[in-house]
């Protein structure tokens, strides 16, 4: 018996952006899908507190389950978030209708985040700290990226997902690999001016490369995946990679014409909007991989099995 | 033409053709800024090129080559180095 993932849910209350928003910076439609897949993406209100995002993804899945006093504690992952003291978890706590006995915290790890977060939530359960835990994640890239910047200002979405994980006797035990190297730190950063920083040729390069070797490194390490979820950070990255792990015979998933890049929030976005669509079984195991700043990298295998059509 | 050579260049041309599928080994020889080529091709080509040939180039490397023929010597040279 392990945790794996019982129940997801998404939010993204923003106003969509097309890629006409972009010609009065030079960018054309035709150049955005071209250099990065992405045709829309939705924006947060400049106003809007974050947590108020996140516990509208998490409280569907807190009204959800079958016993929420069981959910232990609560992951709170944002690259963006920039509220330090108090964090924003102890707020979407109480606002998703979590009792006071929750562990809550936050966690960045940029783009990694869910990732890192999904397998500290699942780590709680099955050591026993937690009968079950909220992991989620909520971005609002469009208030730290440089909007005049043509480089990236196209690139970014905001969002927020959350998952329910808990030990099942049907579920297999996770895996997961991770790896960072402090020395790629420039790579990609926030700027003392306000934006972010891209080297886009080296990060597109040492996105494929982990990524592909993350997902790579889950179907040698227990049961294999059923379908991967890559950090849905450029359209063209996650071609590659799809290239790349095509050899695993699973599908890979490819949601980011619509959502852009989210940070932490793209993997479970991507999965919920793939579930939703139809496009997945509401059971299997599923394998997210992720490549982000710092630089960070890593992936985790899980067992999930879902409400049908409850993604969103 | 070597095999490897050879290889390399039917990389290559499956590169140029994803952007425009008229293109032919002759245009194998054009400066790289005359193809509708950006710089996330380029490391995609990087990339497909190492798969090919089972080798590990620098990114660093290839990132200023005005010629496909740089890339093809490049990748002669590391794969003979095996």
């Amino acid at each position: 018996m392990s945790a794996g993932i019982v129940d997801i849910a998404t939010a993204k209350p923003g106003r969509r952006v097309d890629n006409e928003h972009f010609t009065a910076i030079g960018l054309t439609d035709a150049w955005i899908r071209r250099r990065s897949g992405i045709a829309s993406r939705s924006w947060l209100p400049d106003e809007t507190p974050l947590a108020e995002v996140a516990a509208e993804a998490c409280a569907p899945v807190v009204t959800r389950s079958a016993d929420p006093a069981s959910i232990g504690a609560l992951v709170v992952v944002s690259t963006s978030s920039r509220q330090r003291v108090p964090g924003i978890a102890q707020k979407v706590a109480h606002l998703a209708g979590l009792g006071p006995s929750v562990l809550a915290f936050d966690m960045n790890a940029a783009c990694c985040g869910f990732v890192y977060g999904l397998v500290t939530g699942l780590s709680l359960c099955d050591a026993g700290r937690a009968r079950s835990v909220l992991v989620c994640s909520v971005e609002a890239m469009s208030r730290m990226v440089d909007r005049t910047d043509r480089q990236t200002a196209c690139l970014f979405g905001d969002g927020a997902a959350a998952v329910l994980v808990e030990e099942r006797a049907e579920f297999a035990g996770f895996r997961h690999v991770a790896g960072c190297d402090g020395a790629q730190e420039a790579l990609m950063r926030e700027t003392d001016a306000g934006g972010i920083h891209l080297d886009g040729a080296q990060v597109y390069d040492r996105a494929v490369r982990r990524m592909s070797e993350s997902a790579q490194y889950l179907f040698d390490h227990g049961p294999a995946p059923t379908v991967l979820v890559g950090h849905q950070a450029n359209g063209r990255i996650l071609e590659q990679v799809r290239a790349f792990t095509s050899h695993l015979g699973v599908p890979f998933v490819n949601r980011i014409e619509h959502s852009g890049n989210t940070s932490s929030a793209t993997i479970p976005l991507a999965f919920a909007e793939e579930l939703d669509a139809g496009l997945l079984p509401a059971s299997g195991r599923l394998g997210a991989v992720a490549y982000g700043a710092g630089e960070a990298w890593g992936g985790v295998s899980v067992d999930y099995r879902v409400p049908a059509s409850t993604a969103s | 033409m070597s095999d490897i050579e050879r290889r390399i260049a039917d990389t290559m041309l499956a590169k140029l053709r994803e952007r425009d599928p008229a293109l032919t080994s002759d245009d194998l020889t054009r400066p790289v800024a005359d193809l509708d080529l950006d710089s996330l091709d380029l490391v995609e080509l990087h990339q497909q090129l190492e798969r090919e040939l089972q080798v590990r180039g620098d990114l660093t490397d290839t990132a200023g080559f005005a010629f496909l023929s740089d890339f093809s010597a490049y990748f002669v040279k590391l794969a003979n180095q095996g």
